[in-house]
């Protein structure tokens, strides 16, 4: 079962975040940037759930958590209807920024129409290489940022962390990307790249492999058989980030 | 130069292949790569040929020395020529039958004779069979719903014995189900405060002997002062001794720990791999067990029993503990040296019949996995993560064949890793 404040936790962090990588990686989205005069930070501030705050420029977006100084201000009043926000059933609204409604409208739409597009690809859009291999890309950073959103927040989650021990967790694609799950007293925080040393090693052998886990039609465990997951170290921490991965698909399937 | 040359296993492998076509994960549970944690896969030699003793061949022809004992049954040595010649009579005679062969009798029996705490003997086949029917058992006996757990605990597969994140679990499996931590028996009283009294019972192995951390011996006054703690409250003690069974005593652990268990649990040692188990208990506890509905296809089979009889006897011949005791004591003594001779701390942790190894150099394992590895690859084969078993075919010869091929492995991880001199 959903839990609604978890998957507001997913959606600010995992979701939205993902927006950082978009910018980052995709061509049409440093184009949409690319008529950005000046900075435009934008504050979401959702009552009993998750605060933050993402800046986009001509270089690129960057969110930080909670609420910062910002341009346009959106609070939102209960976590079911910032996940309905996110799902394209309820218009946001901002207290802050009318004079940059404009962003919201344009700019900001349509870079979230970019990520949906990569993130809820077609058939048809996956048969271009580079299309697949961005849109696989970054569905592994929205995972990876997921699993500790659903590690901290979901009430069966919570139980797979609390049976993880101190340290981080390498969980990556072949040579790259690779992200940080760090745990610390059983709470966990995604960092976006590889740690220096990590206790646990969750490595998948290239991005078909991971496109596949990821929709759901390879079995982690039986990729851990045939060797096309690699698994070193603190083999508790990789079982039970394995069932918060299984959650995942829960929230995000 | 390696003394031992790395095995290949390019059969084994291609058997793999052909079976991940066929069975879910190729092998899965505890004697495959997932939970057997065969890191990396390519060391490990996927099946077995024949076996003989204290050894097991693959399918590429390589010779291994087994410390895992198919994770506990093989308990006097592969193809025991006594427990063998007891099976095969009953089999001549009858195995399966509608009406059970009277060799169940003298099963329970010679169980009732052997283990202390022990007036009658229900049979099954898997260990978790056991501990859910003890668990059923201790709900029905006291009609209370709660059972205590003991932190890392693992009593198999059934879904009341897993946990709440598992694949397959409803929170419902488990919502009666409460941890306590090892060794505080004041953490018991207290759950039995929040929930009012309503525990039905109390299930843990003999010691903490958890995966993936040193395991933790326990005491006669540990028991003694839960014995008494279930007595005070009418909580029934449940020991699961699937795992531990016969190699701590031949009495049973509780008998080991000085108490008597309510109920208690065997399978792997039972029978020498035969496939059987047993819930055995006090007369106090038979009733009960008597108004249960549960059985199963083959839990009357008359093979198992026979093999389990002479399993039994000659467990006692030669006094099965205290051989495990002394070569698991030489062995772990030996391969601690050779650690320490190539600049390795090996950390020996559990009872010596069933030890525990971990290289504390890192606190990752991942140099400990390296040399499990090593180790499997040439002939010695170990487990990363679970604790050991010593079986009673075990030799000196064997031991000292053992340390020398765990220093070649040491030999060969310390060179990997020149940053560690």
């Amino acid at each position: 079962m959903i839990d609604q404040k978890t998957m507001a936790y997913l959606n600010m962090y995992a979701v939205l975040g993902t927006l950082e990588n978009l910018c980052e990686l995709d061509g049409k989205s440093k184009e949409i940037l690319s008529s950005l005069k000046k900075p435009v930070s934008l504050c979401f501030d959702v009552k009993d759930g998750p605060a933050a705050t993402l800046t986009f420029s001509q270089k690129g977006c960057r969110m930080e958590d909670g609420v910062r100084k910002c341009d346009i201000k959106i609070p939102v009043s209960s976590c079911e209807k910032f996940n309905k926000i996110i799902d394209g059933t309820v218009t946001p609204v901002p207290s802050k920024g009318f004079a940059k409604i404009g962003f919201l409208l344009k700019t900001f739409t349509a870079l979230t129409d970019r990520l949906a597009e990569l993130m809820r690809p077609t058939e048809e859009a996956l048969k271009d290489r580079e299309f697949f291999e961005l849109s696989t890309i970054l569905t592994f950073y929205t995972i990876s940022v997921a699993l500790a959103q659903i590690g901290n927040q979901d009430p069966i989650g919570v139980h797979s962390a609390a049976y993880m021990v101190d340290g981080d967790v390498y969980f990556g694609i072949g040579d790259s990307p690779a992200a940080t799950l760090r745990v610390k007293d059983h709470h966990l925080v995604t960092i976006k790249k590889a740690p220096e040393n990590p206790r646990a090693i969750m490595k998948f052998a290239d991005l078909d492999l991971a496109y596949a886990l990821f929709t759901g039609t390879a079995n982690a465990l039986e990729c851990v058989c045939n060797g096309s997951i690699e698994i070193h170290g603190m083999a508790s921490m990789i079982d039970n980030m394995n069932r918060l991965l299984d959650r995942v698909a829960l929230y995000l399937g | 130069m390696s003394k031992y040359p790395e095995y290949k296993h390019d059969k084994g492998r291609a058997y793999f292949d052909r079976a991940l076509k066929v069975i879910p994960a190729g092998i899965y549970g505890h004697l495959g790569p997932s939970e057997g944690l065969w890191i990396p896969i390519q060391k490990w030699p996927f099946y077995s040929e024949k076996a003989q003793g204290s050894y097991f061949w693959d399918l590429d022809g390589n010779k291994y020395i087994d410390y895992m004992c198919a994770y506990g049954p093989n308990v006097l040595g592969y193809n025991d020529p006594d427990v063998d010649a007891a099976a095969m009579k009953q089999l001549k005679l009858g195995n399966c039958t509608t009406a059970p062969s009277k060799i169940m009798v003298d099963c329970a029996e010679n169980l009732v004779d052997t283990v202390a705490s022990a007036d009658w003997a229900f049979f099954c086949k898997n260990g978790s069979d056991t501990t859910t029917l003890a668990v059923m058992t201790a709900r029905a006996h006291t009609h209370k719903r709660k059972i205590i757990f003991l932190k890392g605990y693992y009593h198999g597969d059934f879904q009341w014995a897993q946990k709440i994140d598992y694949p397959g679990v409803l929170p419902e499996d488990v919502c009666h189900n409460l941890v306590a931590p090892w060794f505080d028996v004041d953490a018991l009283q207290k759950l039995y405060d929040e929930y009012d009294g309503d525990i039905a019972g109390l299930i843990a192995q003999p010691y903490d002997h958890g995966n993936f951390y040193d395991n933790v011996p326990a005491n006669k006054e540990y028991w003694q002062s839960v014995r008494k703690w279930c007595d005070d409250h009418g909580v029934v003690l449940i020991f699961d001794d699937v795992r531990a069974g016969f190699r701590l005593d031949i009495a049973g652990s509780d008998h080991y720990y000085g108490i008597k268990a309510d109920l208690i649990c065997f399978c792997k040692a039972l029978a020498n791999g035969y496939n059987m188990s047993a819930l055995c208990g006090g007369e106090h506890m038979k009733n009960t067990v008597a108004g249960m509905t549960y059985t199963g296809s083959y839990w009357m089979s008359a093979v198992p029993f026979a093999a389990c009889i002479a399993c039994i006897d000659k467990m006692k011949k030669i006094d099965l503990p205290a051989h495990c005791r002394r070569l698991g004591t030489k062995l772990t003594n030996g391969l601690k040296e050779a650690a320490a001779n190539n600049g390795f701390d090996l950390v020996i942790s559990g009872e010596p019949a069933l030890f525990y190894l971990r290289i504390a150099n890192d606190d990752s394992l991942m140099l400990h996995q390296e040399w499990i590895a090593e180790c499997v690859c040439r002939g010695l084969f170990l487990a990363s993560h679970h604790n050991h078993f010593i079986n009673g075919s075990l030799t000196d010869d064997d031991v000292e064949l053992s340390i020398d091929i765990a220093e070649d492995a040491f030999n060969v991880v310390r060179k990997n890793h020149p940053e560690l001199r």
